[in-house]
């Protein structure tokens, strides 16, 4: 136990000197890993943040009734009637022509824009708040209520959160695709790193097996090496994503100003933060393994 | 200590290299291993120190047989040998005490007690004042001897020398020769291989000596 705490005490002390000797070469490569895990990273948390932004919005999610505006007293009793039956609503609240006028008059601006109307062009309408919310229910709500006499048109305004949630998806398989091509083109930079510190130190190994060196001795300071590229990459790459991401927040925050919300982009958490660095690290730990196995013992024997 | 028996070593290739070679080594001797260029002598040596196995015949190690070993357990094998090579394989990234760590850090002796050791072999060869040196900057003989301590700092109990006064003048070489003994006589079976018909030296010694691949004398040279 304690000669294998030494052995790897060992190869840690020697890749570290040999990553103090050569610093900037070792900043270099960890910054190349940072960057090319720091695309992914972002991507992650855009898509992260925008998905709770539709689930947040999803909750006040409802279906607009309009009805015709020449119906007669009894179709407007005979709606009130069935929207009182039906099992699948949970509320729904009217609102007569004259109330929207009303309503519209003083949320909007352009005063001179209503007083130029003629009449009220405004429908009788009720907003309903579906029990179920997911789509198949909410389209059964829709076709129920668009056969209702006296109903001109029935809106679920749903339909831009369902072709954000496509695109979302769409998104996730895109971050899903980069992450997997990034990594593979990280296993080729760590591995190739790798073998060129093998090809350097060649001497040293080739005396080394010859005095008797196993193939741990010889192995664990690459294996190492590669695991700590990986380990310095992530931390970059958190560093980049985290400076990226404040950087949209100082637009996003203007924006959302205009839109009267608090939309911000979060930082990186602690879980995608270990993500990241396990990640990478076992990237560079198999790509180094990999690397030494291939070029180190081919003339063993 | 040291086995061989109807040892041939053929490499992919080529003739045979050791063909049906048989002699014993016991602790403490010092032997000699001598013949032409080509005759066999540093793949007798490699046989013996496990840096290779034998095409067919027996090599035993203090009673292992190394055609029968593990490749996972040859490291430990060779680590019970000092090793003077040819060519020094001498790693000139690194100063003289670095040099002779590398043994040491493989046996994963550390610390006071590697640095301790370390001096001590320069120490024996000579060059403790060079311990900071390159070991490009150094002669040819003070490479030679850097080796040497390299080979003896883990306290082997056999050392073997290819070449070890190849290069060297006559005065260098008897120096070379002297320190080796020196190691025999505190119990260390030594052994070299030198393709000179000795220079001066007026040891008492066995002598194996290989023509073409087969031992045409093992006896004591008077």
């Amino acid at each position: 136990m304690n000669l294998w705490l030494t052995q790897h005490l060992q190869a840690l002390k020697l890749v570290l000197a040999r990553f103090k000797d050569n610093i900037l070469g070792t900043l270099l490569i960890s910054l190349a890993i940072g960057v090319t895990l720091a695309l992914p990273v972002i991507l992650y948390v855009v898509l992260d943040n925008l998905g709770g932004l539709v689930s947040d919005v999803k909750k006040e999610s409802h279906l607009s009734v309009f009805l015709k505006l020449d119906h007669d007293e009894t179709a407007l009793q005979n709606i009130k009637n069935e929207l009182e039956k039906n099992t699948s609503i949970k509320s729904f609240q009217f609102v007569s022509k004259e109330d929207a006028l009303k309503q519209l008059t003083s949320t909007n601006n352009n005063q001179d824009l209503i007083n130029s109307l003629e009449g009220n062009p405004l429908p009788d309408a009720f907003f309903i708040e579906p029990k179920l919310l997911d789509s198949g229910s909410v389209d059964t709500l829709k076709n129920q209520l668009s056969s209702l006499e006296g109903v001109e048109q029935v809106q679920a305004d749903d339909a831009w959160i369902k072709r954000l949630n496509y695109l979302l998806a769409l998104g996730k398989k895109a971050m899903l695709v980069l992450t997997i091509l990034l990594g593979f083109a990280l296993f080729a930079v760590i591995g190739n790193t790798v073998r060129m510190q093998i090809l350097t130190q060649q001497e040293e190994i080739e005396v080394s097996q010859l005095i008797g060196a196993t193939k741990g001795f010889i192995c664990r300071p690459f294996l190492y090496s590669g695991a700590l590229y990986g380990l310095f990459g992530g931390l970059f790459a958190l560093l980049i994503s985290s400076a990226i991401i404040l950087l949209f927040n100082q637009s996003l925050a203007a924006l959302s100003v205009e839109y009267q919300t608090n939309f911000t982009l979060n930082l990186p958490n602690i879980t995608i933060f270990a993500a990241t660095c396990l990640l990478a690290i076992s990237i560079g730990l198999v790509s180094a393994y990999l690397a030494v196995s291939k070029s180190l013992f081919n003339s063993f024997n | 200590m040291i086995t061989f028996d109807q040892v041939v070593k053929r490499y992919p290739g080529s003739h045979e290299a050791l063909t049906n070679v048989s002699f014993t080594i016991d602790q403490g001797e010092m032997i000699y291993v001598t013949g032409h260029s080509g005759a066999g002598k540093s793949t007798l040596l490699k046989l013996m120190a496990a840096i290779e196995r034998p095409t067919s015949g027996t090599v035993l190690i203090n009673n292992q047989n190394v055609s029968k070993l593990k490749a996972s357990s040859l490291p430990f094998i060779r680590r019970k040998f000092g090793f003077v090579f040819q060519d020094h394989k001498l790693l000139y990234d690194r100063n003289c005490y670095h040099n002779v760590a590398l043994p040491l850090l493989i046996n994963g002796v550390t610390g006071t007690e590697a640095g301790k050791r370390i001096r001590a072999a320069l120490d024996k060869v000579g060059l403790l004042g060079k311990e900071k040196a390159m070991p490009i900057t150094l002669s040819g003989g003070e490479q030679q001897r850097l080796a040497i301590a390299r080979a003896v700092v883990s306290k082997p109990s056999i050392l073997i020398a290819d070449e070890p006064t190849g290069n060297l003048d006559k005065n260098y070489a008897e120096d070379i020769i002297a320190l080796f003994s020196a190691f025999q006589q505190v119990g260390v079976t030594v052994i070299i291989a030198t393709h000179d018909a000795l220079g001066n030296a007026t040891y008492q010694n066995k002598v194996l000596r290989l023509n073409q691949g087969s031992l045409v004398a093992d006896g004591v040279r008077s």
